[in-house]
C-alpha cells in the first residue's frame, strides 16, 4: 500500500472500534468518547485520501470535522449532564423507554 | 502474494481483533485479560504485515509510523473496553496524539496542531470535567464502586460481530486496491492550506464559524433549564451560589 493507503487503513481501523464501543457500552459518556473515536478514524481517512489524490481538499475537509465534533461534543455532553441530572445515572439502558 | 491474499491477511486480522476486544469488554467479575492479549497480539502482528504489504508497489512504512498506528489501535481499544470512564478519556488522549503524529507523518502539520489543540486542550477536558460531575459518591470506605453499567457490557456478541463486519469490509477493501502513490509532503502545508480555505472553501469556514455560534447558545440554552429530577431517594437541595464553597471539606 502507498502512504495514504496505510493512513486509510488505520482510520478504519479506528472507525470500527469506535462503532463496536458505542453499541455495546452502557455508559454515556464512554458512548460518547467512542463516536469521537469514530472521528478520528474519519480524519485519518480524510488525510489519507488528501495524500493519495496530492492535494489539500482532504486537510481542509478534516478541518470541518474538528469544527463538528468540537460541536457536538459541546452539545451532547450538555445533554447527557441533563439526563444524569433528571435520572442519577449514566446508564443508557435507563433510557431504553425512547425506543418506542 | 497476489491481490486476493492480502484481503485475507485484513480479515484475519480483524477476526483477532474482534476476539481481543470481545475478551477485553467488560462482563461482569470475569476476566479474559489473557487470552484477549494472546488475541491482540495476534491481531497487530497481522497489522503490521498487511502495513507492509497490500496491492500495489508496496511503500515500507517508516518505524514512526509503525509505532504510532499500533499506539492509536491499541488505545482506541482500550478506551472502548476500560472499566473506568476516567482512564477511558485517557487512553482518548494517547488516540489523538497518535493521531496527530500520523498526521505529521503525513505532512498534515497544521491539522497535526489543530488536532492537538481542539481535542487534548478543549474536548478531552470538557470529558474530564463530565465526567467528575457525574460521579458515583465513594462508600463507607471512601473507595468508589464501579457501577454495574460500566461492568457489564450490552450484547457484547453481536456489537463485536457488527464491528468485525465493518472492518473486515473496510480494510478487505483498502488493501485490495492500488492506490496511487503520494506526493512528497510540502514543508508550506499551513501557508497552502491557509490559502486553500480562505479562497475555495471561503463560505465554508464561515458557515463553521456559525455553526459553532449556534452550538454555543444551543449549549447555553440547555444548561439554564430547570430539571425536575426522577431520581428515586431525597435529593439535596441546590446550595445558593454563595454558600457551595464553604461546605467543602478540606483534604
Amino acid at each position: 500500500m502507498s502512504p495514504g493507503g496505510q493512513l486509510m487503513f488505520i482510520g478504519a481501523i479506528l472507525f470500527g472500534l469506535g462503532v463496536t464501543g458505542f453499541v455495546t457500552r452502557r455508559n454515556l459518556i464512554i458512548m460518547f468518547l467512542c463516536t469521537e473515536v469514530m472521528f478520528q478514524g474519519i480524519l485519518l481517512n480524510l488525510i489519507g485520501v488528501g495524500l493519495t489524490r496530492g492535494n489539500l481538499q482532504g486537510q481542509a475537509a478534516g478541518l470541518f470535522v474538528l469544527v463538528v465534533a468540537a460541536v457536538e461534543a459541546g452539545l451532547g455532553l450538555a445533554i447527557v449532564v441533563l439526563l444524569y441530572r433528571r435520572r442519577g445515572t449514566l446508564d443508557a439502558e435507563k433510557w431504553s423507554a425512547l425506543r418506542g | 502474494m497476489n491481490t486476493a491474499a492480502w484481503a485475507y491477511v485484513a480479515y484475519g486480522m480483524t477476526a483477532f481483533g474482534a476476539l481481543a476486544v470481545y475478551f477485553a469488554l467488560p462482563r461482569g467479575e470475569q476476566s479474559h485479560r489473557a487470552a484477549a492479549l494472546v488475541a491482540g497480539a495476534a491481531a497487530i502482528g497481522a497489522l503490521l504485515l498487511a502495513l507492509h504489504g497490500g496491492a500495489g508497489d508496496a511503500a515500507r512504512p517508516t518505524l514512526t509510523f509503525v509505532v504510532l498506528s499500533i499506539l492509536a489501535v491499541y488505545a482506541g481499544a482500550r478506551v472502548i473496553t476500560h472499566r473506568k470512564p476516567v482512564y477511558s478519556a485517557l487512553y482518548f488522549v494517547l488516540v489523538v496524539f497518535a493521531t496527530a503524529g500520523l498526521a505529521i507523518s503525513a505532512g498534515a502539520q497544521f491539522l497535526a496542531a489543530a488536532l492537538v489543540i481542539v481535542y487534548a486542550g478543549a474536548i478531552l477536558v470538557t470529558y474530564v470535567f463530565v465526567i467528575m460531575l457525574a460521579q458515583q459518591s465513594p462508600d463507607a470506605t471512601g473507595a468508589r464502586p464501579i457501577v454495574d453499567y460500566d461492568l457489564r457490557s450490552r450484547e457484547p456478541v453481536t456489537a463485536v460481530l457488527a464491528g468485525f463486519l465493518l472492518v473486515a469490509t473496510l480494510t478487505g477493501l483498502i488493501v485490495t486496491r492500488r492506490w496511487p502513490a503520494a506526493a512528497p509532503p510540502s514543508a508550506a502545508n499551513s501557508l497552502a492550506l491557509g490559502e486553500v480555505l480562505l479562497t475555495r472553501y471561503a463560505v465554508a469556514v464561515e458557515v463553521a464559524g456559525v455553526l459553532l455560534m449556534v452550538a454555543m447558545l444551543g449549549a447555553l440554552v440547555i444548561a439554564r433549564r430547570h430539571v425536575p429530577s426522577e431520581a428515586p431517594g431525597p435529593i439535596e437541595p441546590p446550595l445558593p451560589p454563595g454558600e457551595a464553597g464553604r461546605r467543602v471539606e478540606p483534604f
